[in-house]
């Protein structure tokens, strides 16, 4: 009863509450997942109400859009790539290398500044710093007509910005590694370097295997750093999809564009499915021992991964340094003469912007959080009927172009019944839709690492069901929660592709503000709201950091911060 | 069966606070039907395609002057125009304010606006109206060549005055200009081209494909290119010269010149939304727009944009630039049969 693993559709009539939850689920999936999906397929593939593959076809024929089509697939492989090694480095250093309190802390907040300023931010200042006449490249080298568009420097940017999603979810699977799992390996005569290659590795493959579709996805998705970055010889499909919609008004190829965006997408997501699926691994049993100290990295391994990490970290504070002294001259590069200014237009012009964006973020956050949590719980823990078919569909808006959702929403709820357009709501859901998955896969990560036994021990000893709801399931899952409920807030605070088709006269978003301004030459004023998102988003993350430590069961591991946890 | 009431109430409170908010989301939208054409308020929508920091002054002088509260969110001219059609059959606003003609060309072809014709439509000159009263222009805007003075004098070139002096090697990838998908500007700059090659289009795009190889990025903004041309990290670039003065005036260290073969410029115009939910207010706002009432108050507020306005005088700093330059109208009915084409020829022939 308490875990039903296995049986089969039976269980469906005999557990009211998760039926009641399954459907609930379904009919959000299908009103605001499959409802506008058919939309953007129907626009891609009929032409006048007949079915036809004319703009398939057309893109197939069009060299350009192929290359762009190789090249979304090389950046999002290679943003993959070094942003799972950039963040498997970081995280083991965080988690194995005994680090102190001061240390972890400098690494957590380094982590998360990418992580929690607007896309774009990284990509303009990537441009002051290593272009022509770039900080860095002219100014500290000495270079001269240094190329700042195209691969390199893109792969750069969607890196930095990326990789924290990795550490993430990669410290979290390393910190629920038990140490003895190691311990044995070494007390069986294992050297460091066989337990890292025998122990650790195999064990995170699945936390690697999803640190590697979020970057990918994340890649694939962004289309604000190659639309500043990637100049004109380095197409990407989510940039030639949104300049296909907003400057073409050619709303079938760019549907089309998209839809070709999805085979990788989604191939990916399979291979990590079947991937994962294979390699399943229990860590957190019912028959841990006391937690012992790490033994698998040496101290000279220690300062020397430390280095690394405090090198990086610092080029990454770096970036945020000029973009606060950006916030606080009158223009950039031309009169650097202080000024608040830019601070009181953002409070006063802005502040419709702000409010707006705080309240649709803590909706979303709430909202969200929960949605992808359950949705998670659910398909890992309950054996039911369409489980499988519920977490492809509920990952298709997150595998999705941000703008593609975004022209998808628009013309799915402009009319009635259900005509959302304008309406904070319509933004929300769509946050929920997209940014709920981040909280889905964070549950199914550490649902798979905890035994069934846990829970099946707790009821022999006698646990009501609901006592062992409560003392068991909720404080595992409880990490699962609060990450999610971080993320999404983070997300619907710095996200822009999607939403920038939402936003109306009623109600606006920072992002896109920040985006307006620097296209109008307000720089300072950019710089200003994005220190502005950095700064709320690092209060609220340390907020419900400190809050989770209040609700710290005793015996779980313990959680520095909540976005690691 | 208890395990999973904690599922139960998340969803439950999932379901019933979407439900709430979509409750109070809905009070919200204004009452639509009969009750309307009696009383539509006094607060209208409206998409600006001009900057945030130019239409908010000019809102808030129509408010002291009607009354009337302007609602309003600033898109760029493509991003404006996809959602107006999108928005087609429930329009979210009643009037589309600023932004090149070619845009408006592009909507009335879709149906998006509704004929209006104000007072001062009579008054205008031809260029600045549609000949049925689709769009109406507010300003005039020319383009220019902005550079980086810094840029010049290490290259020892001298101001560019020519189309050709733009071909120079010196130039190699250090030029910025907008990307005709997604700008007004670009669009504005090929029709130019074309001009001076009088309208031959084998020429013209020879030209183009040539000063490709001087381009360093194709921007997705019209002005997208001015701060990298002022900070140096591109040499030069064709712009709006109401983007190139507001550039000047930030402080960077650019020169604007025009070339002597001409260049062109595109009007500034304002629509009314077809199906708009308060087209009295919205024709109000037309009727001031068009006349000297707003186009005084250019100068007032240094926005660099000519008046379309007979009889009111272009601000002294713009007028002191374009002194001597010569500066064509493009024909908008050529422009506008040809613009879609165009601008598919050059990203297969130009940008590809």
């Amino acid at each position: 009863m308490i875990s039903p693993r296995g049986k089969g559709l039976r269980f469906l009539f005999r557990d009211p509450a998760t039926t009641l939850s399954v459907i609930i689920i379904w009919i959000f999936l299908a009103l605001f997942v499959l409802v506008p999906l058919v939309q953007i397929l129907a626009a891609s593939f009929t032409v006048g109400g007949r079915l036809s593959f004319a703009e398939i076809g057309k893109i197939l024929g069009n060299r350009y859009e192929i290359r762009a089509a190789w090249d979304s697939v090389l950046l999002g492989t290679l943003v993959g790539l070094f942003g799972t090694a950039l963040g498997f480095l970081f995280a083991f250093t965080a988690v194995r290398a005994n680090l102190s309190r001061r240390w972890s802390r400098l690494l957590d907040t380094a982590m998360i500044l990418p992580l929690i300023s607007p896309p774009f931010t990284m990509a303009i200042t990537v441009i002051f710093s290593f272009g022509p006449s770039g900080l860095i490249t002219h100014d500290l080298f000495g270079l001269k007509h240094f190329n700042v568009y195209g691969l390199g420097s893109t792969l750069f940017a969607e890196t930095i910005t990326y990789f924290p999603i990795a550490y993430l979810t990669l410290k979290a699977i390393l910190a629920g590694i038990d140490p003895n799992v190691e311990d044995m390996a070494f007390s069986l005569g294992s050297s460091r370097a066989e337990v890292f290659r025998r122990v650790t590795v195999p064990l995170s493959a699945p936390g690697l295997a999803n640190a590697f579709l979020l970057l990918f996805a994340a890649s694939l998705a962004d289309f604000a750093t190659p639309l500043i970055l990637a100049g004109n010889t380095f197409p990407v499909l989510p940039t030639e999809a949104f300049l296909q919609i907003t400057g073409m008004q050619d709303l079938k190829s760019g549907a089309a564009l998209s839809f070709i965006l999805l085979i990788p997408s989604f191939l990916v997501f399979i291979l990590q499915r079947y991937w994962v699926g294979r390699k399943h691994y229990v860590t957190i049993t019912g028959k841990s021992g006391s937690q012992t100290k790490f033994k698998s990295v040496s101290r000279l391994v220690k300062w020397i991964l430390l280095a690394i990490c405090v090198m990086m970290s610092l080029f990454i504070l770096y970036f945020y340094v000029l973009l606060v002294y950006a916030s606080l001259v009158e223009a950039f590069g031309a009169n650097e003469q202080f000024t608040l200014s830019h601070y009181v237009v953002i409070f006063t012009e802005g502040l419709k912007a702000i409010t707006d964006t705080l309240l649709i973020s803590g909706v979303s956050m709430v909202l969200g959080g929960l949605y992808g949590v359950v949705l998670g719980y659910l398909i890992t823990t309950r054996r039911f009927a369409t489980r499988k078919t519920m977490e492809f569909i509920s990952m298709i808006n997150y595998s999705l172009p941000g703008t593609i959702v975004g022209i998808a929403f628009l013309i799915a709820f402009n009319n009635p019944p259900l005509a959302l357009t304008g309406t904070a709501i319509i933004i929300i859901l769509c946050n929920v839709s997209r940014y709920g998955a981040y909280g889905t896969r964070s549950t199914v990560a550490i649902l798979h690492q905890i035994d069934p036994s846990i829970e099946e021990a707790s009821s022999s000893l006698g646990a009501s069901s609901s006592l062992t709801f409560r003392r068991i399931t909720i404080p595992l899952i409880l990490p699962a929660l609060f990450s999610s409920l971080g993320i999404v807030f983070i997300r619907s605070m710095t996200a822009i592709s999607a939403t920038i088709f939402l936003i109306s006269v009623d109600w606006t978003l920072i992002t896109v503000r920040i985006l307006e301004n620097m296209t109008e030459l307000q720089l300072g004023v950019s710089a200003a709201f994005s220190v502005f998102v950095v700064v709320v988003v690092y209060v609220v993350t340390l907020g419900i950091s400190l809050f989770l430590r209040l609700f710290r069961q005793p015996g779980s591991s313990e959680i520095s911060s909540f976005l690691g946890a | 069966m208890k395990t999973v009431r904690g599922i139960v109430v998340a969803m439950l409170f999932l379901v019933t606070s979407l439900g709430g908010l979509w409750a109070s989301g809905t009070t919200e939208q204004p009452a639509t039907g009969a009750a309307q054409a009696v009383s539509e308020g006094n607060t209208l929508n409206a998409y600006s395609i001009w900057p945030e920091n130019w239409a908010r002054p000019m809102f808030q002088e129509f408010e002291k002057a009607t009354g009337i509260h302007v609602n309003f969110v600033r898109f760029s001219s493509g991003e404006a125009l996809s959602r107006v059609i999108a928005e087609k059959s429930n329009p979210k606003v009643d009037v589309l304010f600023g932004g090149p003609v070619e845009t408006f060309g592009a909507g009335l072809k879709e149906g998006v606006f509704e004929s209006y014709k104000p007072p001062a439509y009579s008054v205008l000159d031809a260029k600045y109206k549609d000949p049925d009263g689709y769009w109406i222009a507010i300003a005039d805007d020319p383009l220019c060549f902005m550079s980086n003075k810094k840029f010049l004098q290490e290259n020892r070139l001298s101001l560019p005055v020519s189309w050709q002096d733009l071909l120079n090697p010196a130039y190699k990838g250090m030029i910025q200009m907008a990307d005709a998908r997604t700008s007004g500007t670009a669009v504005t700059r090929i029709f130019s081209i074309l001009t001076i090659f009088d309208r031959d289009e084998t020429k013209a795009f020879d030209y183009m494909k040539k000063l490709r190889t001087n381009v360093q990025v194709y921007t997705k903004s019209g002005g997208g290119g001015t701060i990298p041309v002022g900070l140096g990290q591109a040499g030069a670039g064709i712009f709006f010269v109401v983007d190139a003065l507001n550039t000047l005036q930030k402080g960077y260290d650019v020169a604007i010149s025009f070339p002597k073969e001409g260049i062109g410029q595109s009007a500034e115009a304002i629509a009314l939304i077809t199906g708009a939910k308060h087209p009295g207010l919205a024709k109000k706002l037309i009727d001031w727009a068009t006349t000297a009432d707003m186009q005084n108050l250019y100068a007032k507020y240094e926005i660099n944009f000519v008046p379309a306005y007979p009889g009111v005088e272009t601000q002294k700093t713009l007028a002191d630039a374009l002194k001597g330059a010569k500066i064509f109208q493009i024909d908008p009915v050529w422009s506008g049969d040809n613009r879609a084409r165009i601008v598919e020829t050059w990203v297969k022939e130009v940008l590809q």
